[in-house]
C-alpha cells in the first residue's frame, strides 16, 4: 500500500467570516444628492462605522464612533423622550425630509437655535453656517424673531434654552432686542454663541449681556497660532483673553466651545480644560468635533475625530484628573451623540462627580425598570441633558438637589460655585447622518416659518440651504462634504463650501431629500 | 469615629451598626452602603430564584434599600433584622413612604438569637455584615435555623486574603471595622457547611470592593473642599485619605476583596 496523498486541487472551498460585526439597520442620505438611503453600522477593529451606498453616486463610509465597546455602553442610558405641546409639520415622506418636528419626533426641544444673520466678521476656513463677510446674506428683523421664539414657547410651553447665533449674532444691530424678546417669554436661559470679537473691545455690551444674565458660548480652539490661523483664519488669542477678562470683570459667565479636528488640535484638549478651570469667567468647556457640513478643510471621514477620542484624548493629556468613566452620556438625546461630566474644583483639586455618586444606578433606564426616588433621577437628568446650563442657578439647584438627594450633606450645596461642566457633542455631517439618533434630537434650528428643526437634519440634509434661500432671496447651491474621496466632484460654492458640479441648487421650495430607501415596488 | 489600633469583634459589630445609623457615615458612604450597589444587590437577589407571595429575610437590613427593592421586583414578604434602633426606624418610615408597609417589616435584633421561628423563611439574604459577626458559627447556625428545608441563603462579603491583613495595615482593621474578622471566601463556605448550609455558588468581586473604596476617596476630597463641613468636623481628612489609599492598595494587592456565595439547606 502507498500512502495516501491527499489532492490539494479537490480540498472543498472554505467560508471565512466577515471583519465586521453588524449592529444596526438604519436610513441615512447620500452626501452629494441628499437622497435618503438605507444604511448599516457595522463594529470593525472596535469601532464603530455607518455605510450606505447611493444609486447613483455609489458606496460611502464613516467612523461614528472609535470605541465600539463605549458605544455599546451608552445605549443603556437611554430615556423616554418626551411629547412637545405642538408639532409644526406633519408625517409625509418619513425621515428626515418631513422636518420639524413631525409627530414621530421623540423627543422635544432642549435648546432652540435661532441664527440671526449670516453675516459675520471673520471668514473663518471652518464654518459650519458658511457664514463670513457675504453680499448676499439675511439679517432677521425683531417681528421674524419674535414669531420664531413663539413657535419655540407653543411647542415647549415652558422653553429651557434659546441660543442665538448667526453669523455673528453680536454684530446684529437688534441683537439686545432679540435677548430682551427672549427673556420677556417663559424661557429659562438665553447664551449667545459668539467668535468673542465684540466682547474683546465692547465692554459696554459686555455689562448689557451681564445685566440680562446672558450666557456665553464662546469659539475657543486652542492656544496655538497654527489652530487659529487654520480654524478661524486669523491669530485671535490676545482678543480672546481679552473678552474672556472683560466677561469676567462684569460677571458673564462663559463656555469655551472648541471645534476639534484630527492632527489639528486634538492635543489641545487638556490645556483648553485646565486654562478655563483656571478662568474665573469659564463654567464650562465643550468640545464639538468638527462638523463636515457647510464650510470645512478637508478631511477623511473613516479617520475623522468622534466623540469617545475626544474622551480618550482628554484622558490621555489629564491622567491625574479624568478616566474614560467620568464622561456619562447625555440620555435625552441619543446617547450617543452627547457625553458630559461635570467636576468640583478646588485649586488643582479635581473630582469628577461621577466618582461621588453611583451615576449608573440612576440613569441606566434599560436596567432599572423601577426607579424609587424619582426626584434624584429629575436632578440627575437635568444635569446631563442638552440644556444643562452650568453657573446658573437652576443648574446649581439641580446639583443640589443630585447631590443632596444622594447623600452628600447639606454643606456640599455651597459646593457649586466649584462645579465646572465639560461637554463633548459630536454633531452628524451628511457622512455619519444616522435617522436613528435624528429622531430624538434634543436641539434644534428655529426657522422664520415656525419650524423647529433637528440641528444635525438642518446641517446635513438641505434645511439649511432651504432656508437661506427662502429668507435671502438668492438662490443657494446644495452643499456637499469636503471629503478626501469626493475631490473630483467637488466645485467651490460662492461662500467657501463645497458643491457636487452640476447638483442641484436650492431655491424656496426645493424638495427635501427624496426618498429611496421604499419605492413602494413589489416584487412582481 | 476614633482610630483604635485594635477592636475585638464584638466592638466591631456595635461600631458597625451604630456608625451605619449616623449621618456622617452616611456622607461618605452614599446610599450604598455595601460594594457593588444595587447592581450587585439586584443579581445577588437573582440567585435567590424567589417566587411571588415568598417570605424573604434580610439580616443586617440597614437603611432598608435591598428589603424594598425585593418587596418591590419580587413582590415577596420581607423581614429586616439590624441591630441599629435608628436604621430600623428609618427603614420602617422608607417602607412607608414607599408604600411598602404592608410587604416589609423591620425589628430590631441580634443574627446571633433571631426572633424568628425555625422554618420560617423561604430565603435569606445578608450583605457584607456576616464579617462583622463576631459569633460566627452561632450566626450561621441562626441563619440556617430560620430557613425552611430546601430555602437558600445569598450571603456578599469583604474577603480577606489567607493569613489576614500585613502588618503595615493593621492599623486598617482598626478603622474599617468589616476588615478585622473578615474571613476568605472559602472559610465562609466551611462556616456554613458546619451549620448544615451547602454552598452551590461563590464568585468574587473584587471591582465592587475598589470601587467603593476609591468612591469614599472621592467624597472625602470633596468634603474635604469645605473647610466647615457641618458633622464632619471631627473628621482627621489627611489620616481617612491615608487610610482610604492603604485600602485601596489592599484591593490591588488581592490581600482584601468582595465575595458571595450561595447556600441551600437540604430540604424536601
Amino acid at each position: 500500500m502507498t500512502d495516501v496523498v491527499p489532492d490539494l486541487e479537490l480540498a472543498p472551498p472554505t467560508k471565512v467570516d466577515r471583519d465586521e460585526v453588524f449592529l444596526e439597520y438604519t436610513k441615512s442620505i447620500c452626501p452629494v444628492c441628499k437622497v435618503v438611503v438605507d444604511a448599516q453600522v457595522n463594529i470593525r477593529n472596535d469601532k464603530v462605522y455607518l455605510r450606505k451606498r447611493c444609486r447613483e453616486h455609489g458606496q460611502f463610509e464613516a467612523i461614528v464612533y472609535g470605541d465600539a465597546q463605549m458605544y455599546m455602553d451608552a445605549l443603556r442610558f437611554n430615556k423616554p423622550g418626551t411629547i412637545p405641546l405642538a408639532f409644526q409639520t406633519e408625517v409625509k415622506d418619513g425621515c428626515p425630509s418631513d422636518c420639524g418636528l413631525c409627530p414621530e419626533h421623540k423627543q422635544h426641544a432642549c435648546l432652540g437655535i435661532i441664527e440671526v444673520n449670516t453675516n459675520c466678521n471673520l471668514d473663518c476656513p471652518i464654518c459650519f453656517a458658511d457664514s463670513g463677510h457675504q453680499p448676499d446674506g439675511y439679517s432677521l428683523t425683531l417681528d421674524q424673531v419674535e414669531v420664531m421664539l413663539d413657535a419655540y414657547v407653543a411647542a415647549e410651553g415652558a422653553a429651557e434654552v434659546v441660543m442665538f447665533s448667526g453669523g455673528e449674532p453680536t454684530i446684529h444691530p437688534r441683537i439686545l432686542d432679540f435677548i430682551d424678546a427672549a427673556r420677556a417669554r417663559p424661557i429659562r436661559y438665553v447664551t449667545l454663541n459668539t467668535n468673542g470679537i465684540r466682547l474683546a473691545s465692547d465692554k459696554a455690551f459686555v455689562a448689557a449681556l451681564a445685566e440680562r444674565k446672558v450666557n456665553v458660548y464662546m469659539q475657543f480652539d486652542g492656544f496655538s497660532e497654527r489652530t487659529h490661523l487654520q480654524i478661524r483664519g486669523k491669530d485671535l488669542r490676545a482678543r480672546k483673553q481679552r473678552a474672556l477678562d472683560n466677561c469676567a470683570e462684569a460677571g458673564v459667565s462663559v463656555t469655551l466651545v472648541a471645534a476639534v479636528e484630527r492632527g489639528l488640535n486634538d492635543d489641545e484638549l487638556g490645556a483648553i480644560v485646565r486654562f478655563g478651570i483656571g478662568h474665573p469667567a469659564v463654567k464650562s468647556v465643550a468640545f464639538q468635533p468638527v462638523t463636515h457640513s457647510g464650510r470645512h478643510v478637508q478631511f477623511d471621514p473613516m479617520t475623522r475625530i468622534t466623540n469617545s477620542d475626544v474622551v480618550h484624548g482628554l484622558c490621555e493629556q489629564l491622567p491625574e484628573w479624568f478616566r474614560p468613566s467620568d464622561f456619562f452620556p447625555v440620555p435625552c438625546c441619543f446617547p450617543t451623540c452627547r457625553s458630559i461630566t461635570y467636576l468640583l474644583v478646588d485649586g488643582d483639586t479635581v473630582v469628577p462627580i461621577p466618582r461621588l455618586i453611583d451615576l449608573e444606578e440612576h440613569l441606566d433606564y434599560v436596567t432599572n425598570r423601577v426607579m424609587p426616588d424619582g426626584q434624584i433621577r429629575a436632578a440627575l437628568e437635568k444635569l446631563w441633558s442638552a440644556s444643562a446650563v452650568p453657573g446658573t442657578q437652576v443648574s446649581a439647584e439641580q446639583l443640589e438637589c443630585a447631590t443632596c438627594g444622594i447623600d452628600l450633606p447639606e454643606a456640599l450645596r455651597e459646593l457649586t460655585d466649584k462645579a465646572f461642566m465639560i461637554v463633548i457633542q459630536d454633531f452628524q455631517d451628511p457622512y455619519t447622518l444616522n435617522v436613528k439618533q435624528l429622531m430624538k434630537c434634543c436641539v434644534e434650528e428655529i426657522t422664520p416659518d415656525g419650524r423647529l428643526i433637528p440641528f444635525c437634519a438642518y446641517n446635513s440634509v438641505g434645511y439649511r440651504e432651504q432656508v437661506r434661500a427662502q429668507l435671502s432671496g438668492v438662490t443657494v447651491a446644495d452643499v456637499v462634504p469636503n471629503a478626501l474621496a469626493l475631490q473630483p466632484l467637488l466645485a467651490d460654492t460662492k461662500y467657501g463650501s463645497k458643491t457636487a458640479a452640476g447638483s442641484a441648487t436650492h431655491t424656496a421650495d426645493a424638495w427635501i431629500a427624496p426618498d429611496h430607501t421604499n419605492v413602494g415596488h413589489r416584487l412582481r | 469615629m476614633s482610630t483604635p489600633t485594635e477592636v475585638t469583634a464584638a466592638e466591631a459589630k456595635a461600631c458597625c451598626a451604630a456608625a451605619y445609623s449616623t449621618d456622617a457615615v452616611a456622607m461618605i458612604l452614599g446610599e450604598s452602603y455595601h460594594p457593588g450597589g444595587l447592581a450587585l444587590t439586584r443579581h445577588l437577589v437573582g440567585l435567590l430564584g424567589l417566587q411571588p407571595g415568598q417570605r424573604v429575610l434580610d439580616v443586617a437590613s440597614g437603611p432598608g434599600s435591598t428589603a424594598l427593592l425585593l418587596a418591590r421586583e419580587h413582590d415577596v414578604h420581607v423581614d429586616g433584622v439590624d441591630l441599629g434602633a435608628l436604621a430600623v426606624a428609618k427603614a420602617g418610615a422608607a417602607a412607608a413612604e414607599q408604600g411598602l408597609d404592608q410587604l416589609v417589616t423591620f425589628h430590631v435584633g441580634d443574627a446571633e438569637r433571631l426572633p424568628f421561628d425555625d422554618a420560617s423563611f423561604d430565603a435569606v439574604i445578608c450583605e457584607c455584615a456576616f464579617c462583622t459577626f463576631p459569633d460566627k458559627p452561632t450566626a450561621a447556625a441562626e441563619l440556617a435555623r430560620v430557613l425552611k428545608p430546601g430555602g437558600r441563603l445569598c450571603l456578599s462579603d469583604v474577603t480577606i486574603a489567607t493569613g489576614g491583613l500585613p502588618e503595615e495595615l493593621a492599623g486598617l482593621a482598626g478603622w474599617v471595622a468589616c476588615l478585622a474578622d473578615a474571613r476568605p471566601l472559602g472559610e465562609y463556605a466551611a462556616i456554613l457547611a458546619d451549620a448544615g448550609l451547602q454552598t452551590v455558588t461563590s464568585q468574587a468581586h473584587d471591582n465592587a470592593l475598589a470601587t467603593m473604596v476609591e468612591r469614599i476617596g472621592a467624597r472625602l476630597v470633596a468634603f474635604r473642599m469645605l473647610a466647615d463641613t457641618p458633622g464632619l468636623g471631627g473628621v482627621d481628612f489627611p489620616r481617612a485619605l491615608e487610610l482610604t489609599a492603604q485600602a485601596a492598595r489592599a484591593v490591588s494587592d488581592g490581600i482584601a476583596g468582595y465575595g458571595l456565595l450561595v447556600a441551600g439547606k437540604p430540604g424536601p
